[in-house]
């Protein structure tokens, strides 16, 4: 059985995705658990150093920076196919196909311990400490 | 802090940010599991062939799926991470254009902002893996070429012709976890052929029959064993009632193309030990032999002009002293597992103590990627050496 990687990008080059990636998980407040769509989860700033980025989350402020990935992701789509003139001899029409739908070069990761501003509102979508239950994100 | 763009609302707002900016970031309209997006990671020197769509899924559905681009195989493997991995995608993306159109009437579109799709739960990885050729041995073992099927004629209408177990380039491609010069290569190794359309591991009695006919022809002819003349054996052979493509097959397991002759007809050089090991397993096909009765019968049944030698048949036959006497038996290299583990097992389980010089010629066929021959003896084998001049000898882990 062979699955075709299909690619209707450019030569040049796939769209570009991103990803922000932070330690431990968001936790959202129950009343808002069904209305995720369009809900902030944080602020994303670059001051005017150049380097570091923050990601306000709740009254968590994270510092990190934008990594290049040693290799790149690919962002793949699986799809099921149902394909009506295709009679196969098991009598099976139905198959699998992968495109690319864009690549990552680049995330803005954040790995350090969560700075606390105590002084905002109660917010909708707080930071959670990390799953593991300690909330130093140093390996 | 400035705003960047209003409107703006994927990656690009993410990558591009400015130093002195800021962005929201949020749930995008259409945040969900998306289980059919998955993140594969990938070396930078494969991407042309996934630009060009030259990389495949190869496997049963009861098989671990592997990917293959043109020349290599690679096995896959899901990597979990338990950061939250925010994927967003770019603004413009087809996947997202109809919620962004949707939602644009709604709400405030006050300040950009970069959606997220979902939380990536983790990544699949690639690790190159040896290709899975054991299996195209079987396959093409269900129903070599013989003898029988030679001497039918032209296919007649309605004549019922055996046609379990036979394989065409495709059928092998789909049914074999390897990339396609993999596979072709895997072809060689096995000395297959393609007869019509299907590929066919020829039954080593028929190549003998073909050989045979070949040194008394070249004797009439006056040939050369060492510059053949591809076109003018082919017809001799097909004169003698060989089908042609056997006889092209039978050049190139035995011999190797020199160049080309007076009319551009190729020139082939017989290999004089693939033609004497043919010999010797034809006569350990009985049973084992004592090495003098071996050597002596060998030497008669080899054609003029070639010499036979015990060495050449390093890695075919392994040898047993029972009383005064030394035996001989055929214990072939080429039908054995492919893959280390097996290999090995089944080495161990013919002998269970190796010298090194007697194992060399069973072990050194054996390819993993980031593997050397060292590391393999380390993984699969016991090594004891008693003393620092002696023989290390090797058994089973």
């Amino acid at each position: 059985m062979q699955i075709q990687i299909k690619c209707s990008c450019s030569e040049e080059s796939c769209q570009e995705w991103a990803i922000v990636e932070l330690q431990g998980a968001i936790e959202i407040q129950p009343s808002f658990q069904n209305r995720l769509h369009n809900l902030e989860i944080g602020q994303l700033c670059r001051p005017s150093s150049p380097e570091n980025y923050t990601f306000t989350v709740g009254y968590h402020e994270l510092t990190g920076s934008k990594v290049t990935l040693k290799k790149p992701f690919l962002v793949l789509k699986k799809k099921k196919t149902i394909n009506f003139e295709q009679q196969s001899s098991e009598g099976d029409s139905t198959g699998t196909e992968l495109e690319v739908v864009g690549i990552i070069r680049h995330r803005i990761l954040f790995k350090t311990r969560p700075k606390a501003l105590i002084s905002k509102p109660q917010p909708v979508v707080t930071k959670r400490a990390t799953a593991t239950g300690s909330s130093a994100p140093i390996k | 802090m400035e705003q960047p763009h209003p409107g703006c609302r994927g990656a690009e707002a993410v990558l591009n940010l400015q130093p002195g900016s800021s962005i929201s970031v949020a749930h995008h309209p259409l945040f969900g599991p998306h289980d059919d997006l998955i993140l594969l990671e990938l070396d930078e020197k494969l991407l042309p062939h996934i630009l060009h769509q030259r990389v495949t899924l190869r496997g049963q559905p009861d098989e671990d799926a592997v990917l293959c681009t043109p020349s290599k195989t690679y096995g896959i493997k899901f990597v979990g991470n338990s950061n939250s991995v925010f994927l967003i995608p770019p603004s413009d993306h087809p996947i997202l254009c109809k919620a962004s159109e949707d939602h644009n009437g709604k709400g405030h579109i006050q300040q950009a902002s970069a959606s997220v799709i979902k939380v990536a739960p983790g990544s699949m990885e690639l690790v190159e893996v040896a290709p899975r050729l054991d299996k195209l041995r079987l396959l093409l073992s269900e129903n070599p070429y013989r003898s029988e099927e030679a001497l039918q004629f032209e296919d007649v209408d309605g004549m019922e012709k055996r046609i379990t177990g036979l394989y065409t380039w495709d059928d092998l491609v789909d049914k074999i976890q390897a990339s396609d010069e993999e596979l072709r290569t895997g072809l060689m190794a096995f000395s297959a052929a393609e007869i019509d359309g299907y590929w066919r591991i020829v039954d080593e009695e028929y190549m003998g029959k073909l050989l045979m006919a070949l040194f008394p022809s070249s004797v009439l002819n006056d040939w050369s064993l060492n510059a053949l003349n591809e076109d003018e054996v082919v017809r001799v052979l097909v004169q003698d009632g060989f089908p042609q493509k056997l006889a092209h097959h039978c050049l190139s397991v035995y011999g190797s193309k020199v160049g080309e002759g007076v009319n551009g007809s190729c020139l082939w050089s017989l290999d004089e030990r693939r033609v004497c090991v043919h010999f010797a397993r034809e006569i350990l096909r009985g049973g084992k032999r004592k090495m003098e009765s071996l050597m002596e019968e060998w030497r008669h049944k080899i054609p003029e002009g070639l010499q036979a030698s015990f060495d050449m048949l390093e890695g075919e036959v392994l040898t047993e002293k029972l009383g005064v006497d030394l035996w001989v038996r055929a214990f072939s290299v080429s039908a054995l597992p492919l893959t280390p583990a097996e290999r090995f097992s089944a080495l161990f389980k013919e002998r269970a103590k190796w010298e090194w010089k007697d194992l060399q010629p069973y072990i050194r066929d054996l390819k993993v990627p980031g593997l050397s021959l060292e590391g393999l003896l380390l993984k699969y084998t016991r090594r004891i050496q008693p003393t620092l001049d002696a023989e290390p000898i090797f058994s089973a882990r």
